[in-house]
């Protein structure tokens, strides 16, 4: 996610009190409304990203970096030793931090690809797709369904 | 606009709104802040005219530059010239007559134009599955939405004067230049780049379209955007809404726009109205146009950029804190749907497109 929970929080926070407070007149719903605000400023430091999707998708990222890179040591060897550097140097720990580095190899990958020839190309970049294919179902897996209509209809 | 100084806007609104209409009084008789747009500040009001001894009641919309969001850095003057030149036109865009940068007025520049009768359906599905129009609602509207989009791809816009939209000339220049628009929104929200939108965007290099023709395009032509009133059978468009990408360039731009997954509202049908297919099929009779296939495939895939594009820099307006509208948080939870669909375009499930 790009932006932060305690962040996304603090907006929440804000636009319960400036934004719906001074349109709610019932005053149990007044002091239902503050109770959630409360709640949600003590809930903002209590909450840890998961570590576990970024376990996994670092998993799989590498895994086919690592089979472009197969895919690419014959017919484009300078290539195929940037890419593996660079998922060498990518940190170990802690795995969001690892997460990033791998996907920005992962771009660097998709980005060097398009340049060699067209059948090189191919083989190399089919790990790298079926790969993202997968992770978006993954990053969709835990979404809750969208409340796009609600918000647009108000 | 806080709630403290509404009145004041209200009343410096009345005044500007008096003069520019030649009205001899003008009053505010309602005013709320729809929920629909999602980039401009959007207000509409009912004012009370007196011309010439009769009383009337018009209705309109200020449409106001918000300081941050989805499509920043603003600016309403191109959009509302474009509304400007078309408001004498049969073409079904609201009568726009008058824009102001003046920061005394609405603190921000803004445009005034006349509300249009009808009700903006939106692309989320329905609670009960259906989708947003009735069948024979769908029958009436859908070819007469392909049609419209024809007429405006027709509009000589070089005789109304919007040659400074920037005409890309004929060749690749005009997906081009959209392709570099967007990319360099991206780049702009500073988010670290996706890899799956890093693969779009490779394709989209190595796949740009030659057209040799430049029309009008407005840029956001779809579900959403479209004014109807709803008559069974006799349904129709009334408006079409929010010129805010309004550019010249390829008019199948708008078309793979309109038939985009995104604003299908559940359904299978572009915009809620036609099978992809047969919208293609009825804008290309009416326009006169064939429809390339591979020009639509570059346009459907720009499309989930631009629109991954606009999500982002909602995301990044909202982590700056230079905006603190909620509805650009939620697009950290819709970005990884329109990833989805990515992936599903480009066939990642089948090791990626050629």
């Amino acid at each position: 996610m790009r932006i932060a929970a305690e962040h996304l929080i603090d907006g929440v926070v804000r636009t319960l009190v400036e934004a719906v407070l001074p349109d709610v007149a019932s005053p149990f719903a007044r002091g239902q409304l503050y109770a959630a605000v409360d709640a949600l400023r003590n809930l903002r430091d209590r909450i840890e990203p998961r570590t576990d999707q970024a376990e996994e998708e670092s998993a799989s990222a590498v895994a086919a970096l690592e089979r472009a890179v197969a895919a690419l040591a014959t017919a484009a060897p300078a290539v195929a030793d940037r890419l593996r550097a660079a998922l060498e140097a990518a940190p170990a720990a802690p795995p969001p931090a690892r997460t990033a580095a791998v996907r920005a190899v992962l771009v660097d990958a998709l980005e060097a690809i398009a340049t060699l020839p067209a059948e090189v190309a191919q083989a190399a970049r089919r790990p790298l797709a079926e790969h993202l294919g997968a992770q978006a179902l993954r990053d969709v897996a835990p979404l809750k369904p969208s409340m796009l209509g609600e918000i647009s209809r108000g | 606009m806080d709630s403290g100084n509404v009145r004041a806007l209200r009343e410096r609104l009345e005044r500007v709104l008096a003069r520019e209409l030649g009205a001899a009084s003008v009053r505010s008789v309602a005013r709320a802040r729809s929920t629909e747009g999602f980039s401009q500040d959007t207000f509409r009001f009912d004012a009370e005219v007196a011309r010439a001894g009769a009383r009337g009641v018009e209705r309109w919309v200020a449409k106001r530059e918000p300081v941050a969001g989805l499509l920043e850095p603003y600016d309403l003057e191109p959009e509302f010239r474009v509304l400007h030149a078309l408001s004498e036109d049969p073409f079904p865009s609201p009568p726009t007559p008058w824009f102001t940068r003046d920061p005394a007025v609405l603190e921000r520049p803004f445009y005034v134009m006349r509300c249009l009768p009808g009700e903006v359906p939106i692309p989320a599905p329905s609670a009960d599955g259906s989708g947003p129009f009735a069948d024979d609602e769908r029958r009436a509207l859908g070819p007469e939405v392909a049609r419209t989009l024809a007429a405006l791809h027709a509009v000589d816009w070089r005789a109304r004067g919007l040659g400074f939209l920037g005409d890309p000339g004929p060749g690749p220049a005009a997906a081009a230049r959209e392709l570099a628009r967007w990319e360099a929104r991206i780049r702009a929200s500073g988010l670290p780049t996706e890899p799956a939108l890093a693969a779009a965007l490779v394709w989209l290099r190595a796949h740009v379209p030659s057209c040799d023709e430049t029309t009008l395009v407005h840029g956001d032509y779809r579900l959403g955007n479209f004014l109807v009133e709803r008559a069974g059978a006799r349904s129709r468009l009334t408006g079409i809404l929010d010129w805010e990408m309004v550019h010249l360039g390829d008019p199948l731009e708008d078309l793979a726009w309109c038939a985009s997954p995104l604003w299908r509202a559940g359904t299978e049908l572009a915009s809620g109205l036609l099978l992809p297919d047969e919208l293609a099929a009825v804008y290309a009779t009416a326009a006169g146009r064939a429809v390339d296939p591979a020009r639509l495939r570059f346009y459907d895939v720009l499309t989930l950029v631009k629109m991954i594009a606009i999500m982002q820099t909602g995301i990044r307006a909202f982590n700056d804190g230079r905006t603190h509208d909620l509805r650009m948080a939620i697009f950290d939870h819709q970005l990884p749907f329109l990833l989805l669909i990515l992936a599903m375009t480009l066939d990642f499930f089948g090791g990626g497109a050629d």
